[in-house]
């Protein structure tokens, strides 16, 4: 043989966790309120996914990414909101612009755009009605054929009916202003490139209209809910009423938590913390059900014994592997902070996290909770006067 | 019982070969793969548009605006039709995006204005009471004319933007109103908005049927110019792809004359003048004959002025055919049978029902049916994604290392060993999948991999932990491990459903790269199930065999 198996645990261990189920649960509480209060007072940083907006990955052409400079510049473009983060390393940055709204600010930018790129004669300025028309001016008549390439240049699409007849020099394109304020996503897009174009390299750009964000941002609090549920349903199918409302509390203690953590370091809430927020769900479940299957046959072999000596029992009987499945996991996720590179460092982050609550609240809210449930109120006597014994 | 049965054994191994073979396509260089059967060479995973670089947006169809322009248009017909069956009216109105509502004058004219009515479109749902009529189109033919129009925008899509032929472009329907289009290895979007916004160009030519009636050798005088058929080009595709191929690359695009003369495909001589130009047509649809059987034809109305142009063109010319040329190919030439006026006509020919849809979304594809608005946009630079792949593989790696690592300290050699081997199984199992799918490999698919990898070995430990009390409670190395497997096996369903469970939902609800990491963590828990137990279960059943342990090295 080469080498014996370490085991993590020798024998098996005697550990009170639910004599500790006090100060689990206060600072259960402490952390759960705190995340709370975090994302009422201070909010999500969402991404753009879900606020909609401009996200651009850049590169110095030479040197490093100069940051104040570029917050400088791209501050006063007339595009709103800009933030920016050095990306992976030195030399690359995140620029994020909030979501543009349809108003005339955003057809000024378009007019900016549009001289720079196709010449001082050209002109686009908001039509006369309160609606989202536009109306672009061009230097000579032009065809509608010319005019659907002029105008894409300020990446507007248009449907073959919304351009002019004729051979003119004015074009109105009638739009809705909700169909503007998609359009300036694209405007906002071509003026940051235009502005700092010359020292630096667009790597990646993502634009999310308005409508869109709010889709996914709707979804997004669906498939959580809907998550939590169907899994909190799955367990009490599985055992009893109070294993399924264990289960629940102990997710919603992992989700809050995480999302605090979210609050705590200013992490992007985008579409992959969502993916995150899931699977931490759906992993830390996983030791929540060991151990609920160990109680589950431990209840039926030791029905003499005491609730709380007897889940002590249980999770002791079952740390070895707790520790060792949420070990597996969690180098894996390791592994990925340290090398999953920028994209996915909210993710990774947060699985780590994940990983650590769920172990926790496996031990000292989902098991906790059966002995407030009041699981079996005959054994959960055997406790109590266990403890009379010992104090008389 | 721990050892499997026989037949179990070899189902096992067959399963994993399998697997082995579908994961292959992936790996094997295109030189081999060339000479392989084409479904096989379709088994592979397509790397997601964040990992290869492209673009990819998300386009809503402003449904809205059709529906307000049709019944516009059904309000002029109507008002048309009573004005010709002499049923006075007060007032025609359009609701927006609802009904066309008719006042008429005389409440006893109700009926024969119905029937009026019922003479423009039959399939009309008409409502209201005393003078007033409410039109309005039913959900049926309202749900039918959406699909139509979504699925026409994407065929006019997938037209204008590859027109080369080479960027296979993923344009696919979403939700009710939207159209995914991804684009894999374009940076710069500018040219490509402006292919979205190309119209393809539609017109209707005369044969010149005397040059047609001398044959290929005749000289084709300067009124007449050579244009392939779509038949012929699709020939051609087929007897010659190198020609096909440079037809498509070449920059700028050759003439329909050019590719006459060069490649010689099927082609018609046809007058240069223009009779109609497709801004003029309306609509074109499929439909079929009323008498005579029946048989399907295409049907289409031209507005005013293309009505007349087409009306006087046509009675001029019974008996010759009309080419109808879209870009550079003709798509169809029907021989004129009667003059057609009234701004609508018929083609007819020996169509089947699908030649006549394809036609008709064809004549259609001059104009895209619905504005479409960019509601989401996503480019990322080639380099970008190789950046992603790289540092994707470095974390997958050594995730997978420090697992395994993990496993061989803790469980030793033999168990870790097997442990490890089965997750790296389940691992080729994942790949198989999601090549057989035809799936896409993102960046959070990576990360969904890592986890797999890290939760894959999780229910070998649920195993072991159990082989380790079994075999302290005094079991026999044998009978400690058969016990360990059965009674692990609650514990280690119960906890991976719930994962499940996650994944599935996070599959539904999410949308482009995040269902990519529900795709292959889903996958990848559920084939560990197999792996997890089955597999190992029978790597351990040679191994006792092979070893007869007096203690087992856990």
């Amino acid at each position: 043989m080469l080498w014996r198996p370490h085991h993590l645990i020798r024998a098996r261990p005697n550990f009170d966790f639910l004599g500790k189920r006090k100060i689990a649960m206060v600072l259960s509480t402490v952390i759960n309120v705190a995340s709370l209060v975090g994302v009422v007072v201070f909010g999500l940083n969402f991404g753009i996914d879900f606020e909609g907006g401009i996200a651009v990955q850049v590169r110095a052409k030479q040197g490093t990414v100069q940051l104040e400079e570029l917050r400088s510049t791209l501050g006063h473009l007339g595009v709103g909101e800009v933030s920016l983060q050095e990306f992976g390393d030195a030399s690359t940055a995140l620029i994020r612009v909030q979501r543009q709204e349809g108003n005339n600010q955003c057809v000024a930018n378009a007019d900016k755009v549009m001289k720079r790129r196709a010449g001082d004669g050209w002109g686009v300025k908001p039509g006369p009605a309160a609606t989202g028309d536009v109306e672009f001016t061009a230097p000579r008549a032009l065809d509608g054929v010319s005019w659907r390439d002029a105008v894409s240049r300020v990446g507007l699409t248009v449907q073959e009916r919304q351009l002019p007849r004729g051979t003119v020099n004015v074009a109105k394109i009638e739009m809705t202003p909700e169909q503007r304020a998609e359009w300036c996503q694209q405007v906002a897009i071509k003026l940051v490139e235009d502005t700092i174009g010359n020292n630096y390299e667009l790597r990646g750009t993502e634009s999310v209209g308005p409508k869109i964000g709010e889709e996914l941002m709707r979804n997004g609090i669906l498939a959580v809910v809907a998550t939590l549920a169907a899994i909190a349903i799955y367990v009490w199918f599985r055992f009893e009423w109070q294993f399924g409302v264990g289960a629940l509390i102990a997710l919603l203690h992992d989700v809050l938590c995480t999302v605090g953590l979210f609050v705590l370091l200013r992490l992007d809430f985008s579409l992959t913390a969502l993916a995150a927020l899931l699977t931490i769900a759906g992993y830390s479940i996983n030791d929540t059900v060991v151990i609920f299957d160990r109680v589950r046959e431990n209840m039926r072999r030791y029905k003499k014994m005491g609730l709380i000596e007897l889940l002590n029992f249980s999770i002791n009987e079952t740390l070895a592997r707790t520790l060792m499945t949420s070990g597996t996991v969690f180098v894996a996720v390791l592994a990925l902070v340290l090398f999953g590179g920028p994209v996915l460092y909210s993710f990774s982050i947060a699985m780590l996290w994940g990983v650590i609550v769920g172990t926790y609240s496996s031990i000292w809210v989902a098991s906790a909770c059966l002995v407030y449930l009041k699981l079996r109120p005959e054994q959960l006597r055997i406790d109590e006067e266990k403890a009379e014994k010992a104090k008389a | 019982m721990l050892n499997l049965q026989r037949w179990q054994t070899i189902a096992v191994i067959a399963f994993t070969a399998l697997a082995v073979l579908f994961a292959l396509p992936n790996v094997l260089p295109a030189v081999v793969l060339d000479h392989l059967p084409g479904w096989y060479q379709q088994s592979r995973i397509n790397l997601g548009l964040d990992l290869r670089g492209g673009a990819h947006f998300l386009l809503e169809a402003d449904l809205r605006s059709v529906l307000n322009e049709r019944l516009t248009n059904l309000s002029d017909s109507v008002r048309g039709e009573l004005r010709k069956q002499q049923v006075p009216y007060k007032d025609i109105t359009v609701e927006q995006g609802r009904a066309v509502n008719v006042l008429l004058r005389d409440e006893s004219q109700r009926a024969k204005a119905i029937e009026a009515i019922r003479n423009v479109d039959p399939s009309l749902a008409v409502s209201g009471s005393g003078d007033t009529i409410r039109l309005a189109y039913s959900d049926q033919d309202l749900f039918r004319r959406k699909k139509e129009v979504i699925d026409q925008s994407i065929e006019i899509l997938r037209r204008r933007v590859d027109e080369t032929g080479t960027i296979e472009p993923t344009i696919v329907r979403q939700g009710d109103d939207r159209i995914l289009l991804q684009v894999p290895g374009i940076k710069d979007t500018t040219d490509l908005k402006r292919k979205i916004n190309q119209t393809a160009k539609l017109t209707f030519h005369l044969v010149n049927e005397d040059v047609a009636a001398a044959g290929p050798s005749a000289n084709v005088p300067p009124t007449t110019f050579m244009v392939p058929t779509r038949e012929g080009m699709q020939e051609l595709r087929r007897s010659n792809p190198k020609a096909w191929d440079e037809i498509q690359a070449a920059n700028p695009r050759m003439g329909p004359e050019q590719i006459c003369r060069r490649y010689q495909p099927q082609c018609l001589p046809v007058f240069k003048r223009v009779i109609v130009g497709g801004e003029d047509l309306d609509d074109a649809k499929a439909t079929f004959e009323q008498q005579q059987g029946g048989r399907p034809i295409i049907s289409f109305t031209f507005n005013a002025s293309g009505g007349r142009a087409f009306c006087a063109a046509t009675r001029a010319n019974i008996g010759k055919r009309l080419a109808i040329q879209l870009d550079n190919e003709i798509i169809s030439a029907p021989v004129v049978q009667s003059a057609i006026c009234g701004g609508s006509g018929i083609i007819t020919g020996t169509f089947t029902t699908q030649q006549t849809q394809e036609q008709a979304l064809l004549l259609r594809s001059g104009a895209l049916p619905a504005s479409l608005t960019i509601i989401e946009e996503r480019t990322v630079g080639a380099d970008l994604g190789a950046d992603a792949i790289r540092d994707g593989t470095v974390a997958a790696l050594v995730g997978t290392g420090l697992v395994i690592l993990l496993m061989l300290i803790v469980y030793g050699p033999v168990f870790g060993g097997f442990a490890s081997l089965a997750m790296m199984v389940n691992m080729l199992l994942v790949f198989a999948g999601m090549s057989i799918l035809g799936a896409s490999l993102t960046l959070p698919g990576i990360a969904g991999l890592v986890l797999t990898v890290g939760m894959s070995v999780d229910s070998n430990v649920l195993i072991y932990e159990r082989v380790r009390e079994e075999s302290a409670n005094g079991r026999s190395p044998f009978s400690a491990l058969a016990t360990g497997y059965e009674r692990a096996l609650t514990a280690v369903i119960d906890s991976n459903l719930t994962a499940l469970i996650a994944g599935v939902l996070l599959f539904g609800f999410g949308s482009g790269p995040i269902r990519g990491f529900a795709t292959s963590l889903t996958l990848g828990l559920l084939t560990h199930l197999f792996t997890a137990t089955i597999f190992t279960r029978m790597l351990l059943s040679f191994w006792v065999r092979w070893r007869r342990p007096t203690a087992l090295p856990i």
